[in-house]
């Protein structure tokens, strides 16, 4: 399996099918003659900011640690806990026991004092 | 029956979408200085924008994917940074335009500045996106979109000469001013085939969860929505043509524009024009506002989506919320909103080719379209399209500076 072009930027969804964004960063584990395997799968805009330049990464990695973004990020699911690799990764976490919606529901607390946000 | 009706529906809002800032000012310009000569670039760039558009919709009906989440997952982060980065630049801005077109019109209706107007403006297209839903969007913006048809009632009953007409369809090398005539042909195709409309066009189909079994609505609504929708724009054209022509005057601000409506439209003539120029504004600000909500949200895989309860596409809300005010704080900064178009239209244009070249992969790969491949004609458009692309993307910015 080419595991970059079936995974990398695939986005990854929970065991609810709810969205936990993108398979931003993979790693990979290689052996003496062995191909590639698949370790994890990286989200997390840290991981995409790397992957431009080590800079840009460090950059957003400062950003989120000012903004007292969690010490889980950028989340990490290890090959174990994927179900499946279609059009879609689907995992068997648990958004919510993940960092990966850290900055929703940040937010969601600011939304729903909106009058009209349900 | 009910699909006839929404085809129908489809086609009319594609013609109230047509029509926003970009789109009036180039072709207003394009008239009063060239007469009907430049109409062969409208009739182009149309042709081109509903190719794109139909495209998009195939991939958003038979691959699931609008064309952020297409382009990253087929060429990675790497390359998709570039279109992604202009695409939320050039929303900014157009969107800047947009809000003080929109301003700027119900500043002709009022006499009271147009800076006072940016704010409530603003507020308003926050509101609708708050509190509407995605069909309540596209149907209001496009119904109150016909008053646009102003302009080909107008050019109607100017009776231009046929013949005449016939002969903009046909480019030709003019006899003066030749910078300038490329420099406003250019930015008609720079202002047609706005990247905006694509992906709110293919995340619209998204939204209303359509299937390869709305194909033929898909090309229908593309081809035809577009093919009117560019009448109204050719329709501004020869207005401008008739009545702004031989004044010479030329287009420096919408209050100018306005006077191509009074020999049709007498003392009404101000009020049609700035109800078309302020609900084409205000719509296309309401649809820039969300595709970039929506392009944010496709290329970094959040949940996004306007039919869904607000609380649960925060990040979604969020986004399109600090686009809009970027927008206006920018507008309201002073900056002349013509200007601003002018140079949305013209990055439009630089970044048309990482625009187009996705398409022509993505059209024919089968993970995306199944077996609705692109034939030869399809490729043909699109290569053509990408070769111009090129072309123009090269000559805009000295053009800007000689011809702007």
């Amino acid at each position: 399996m080419d595991v970059v072009r079936e995974v990398l930027d695939k986005p990854v969804v929970d065991r609810n099918g709810r969205e936990m964004g993108r398979a931003d960063g993979i790693v990979l584990a290689i052996g003496d003659g062995q191909p590639p395997r698949l370790e994890a799968i990286l989200i997390g805009p840290v991981v995409l900011g790397r992957r431009l330049h080590p800079s840009i990464g460090r950059l957003v990695g400062a950003l989120e640690r000012w903004l007292g973004l969690g010490a889980n990020r950028p989340v990490r699911v290890e090959f174990g806990d994927i179900e499946m690799i279609g059009q879609k990764v689907k995992v068997r976490l648990a958004v919510g026991d993940t960092g990966a919606d850290e900055v929703e529901r940040r937010l969601r607390r600011w939304v729903i004092r909106l009058p009209g946000s349900r | 029956m009910k699909k006839i009706f929404n085809l129908a529906l489809g086609i009319v809002t594609s013609i109230g979408g047509f029509v926003e800032v970009g789109s009036i000012s180039t072709a207003a310009q394009a008239g009063s200085e060239f007469g009907f000569s430049l109409l062969w670039a409208i009739a182009i760039a149309s042709l081109f924008l509903a190719a794109l558009a139909e495209m998009a919709g195939r991939i958003a009906a038979v691959g699931k994917r609008s064309m952020a989440a297409a382009v990253r997952e087929r060429f990675g982060f790497h390359f998709q940074v570039i279109p992604l980065g202009a695409e939320l630049i050039i929303d900014v801005l157009l969107l800047t335009a947009e809000l003080g077109g929109a301003a700027i019109a119900v500043k002709m209706l009022t006499e009271i500045g147009f800076q006072w107007w940016i704010l409530p403006i603003g507020l308003a297209v926050w509101l609708v996106i708050w509190l509407g839903n995605f069909s309540v969007i596209e149907d209001g913006v496009g119904l109150l979109g016909m008053v646009t048809l102003s302009f080909v009632v107008s050019a109607w009953r100017l009776h231009p000469q046929v013949a005449s007409l016939a002969h903009g369809f046909i480019p030709t090398i003019p006899h003066h001013d030749l910078t300038r005539y490329a420099f406003l042909s250019v930015s008609i195709v720079g202002a047609t085939v706005s990247p905006y409309l694509l992906n709110f066009y293919a995340s619209g189909a998204l939204e209303e969860k359509w299937t390869e079994q709305d194909l033929w609505v898909n090309r229908l609504t593309a081809y035809l929505g577009m093919g009117f929708g560019s009448t109204v724009a050719m329709g501004c054209l020869v207005t401008a043509a008739i009545v702004l022509g031989p004044q010479h005057i030329k287009v420096d601000s919408y209050e100018e524009a306005a006077r191509m409506f009074v020999p049709v439209f007498g003392r009404w003539a101000v009020t049609l024009f700035a109800l078309s120029l302020g609900i084409g504004c205000f719509g296309a600000a309401v649809e820039i506002t969300l595709n970039a909500g929506y392009v944010l949200g496709q290329a970094f895989g959040w949940t996004w989506g306007i039919d869904k309860p607000r609380r649960e596409v925060s990040r979604f809300v969020t986004a399109l919320s600090v686009v809009l005010l970027l927008a206006v704080l920018i507008a309201l900064s002073g900056w002349d909103p013509l200007q601003v178009t002018l140079i949305s239209v013209a990055l439009t244009v630089v970044i048309m080719p990482i625009i187009v070249l996705p398409f022509l992969v993505l059209m024919n790969e089968e993970e995306y379209v199944k077996g609705h491949t692109s034939g030869p004609i399809g490729n043909g458009l699109l290569a053509v399209l990408t070769i111009l692309g090129a072309i123009m993307a090269l000559i805009v910015i000295p053009l800007e500076i000689f011809g702007g």
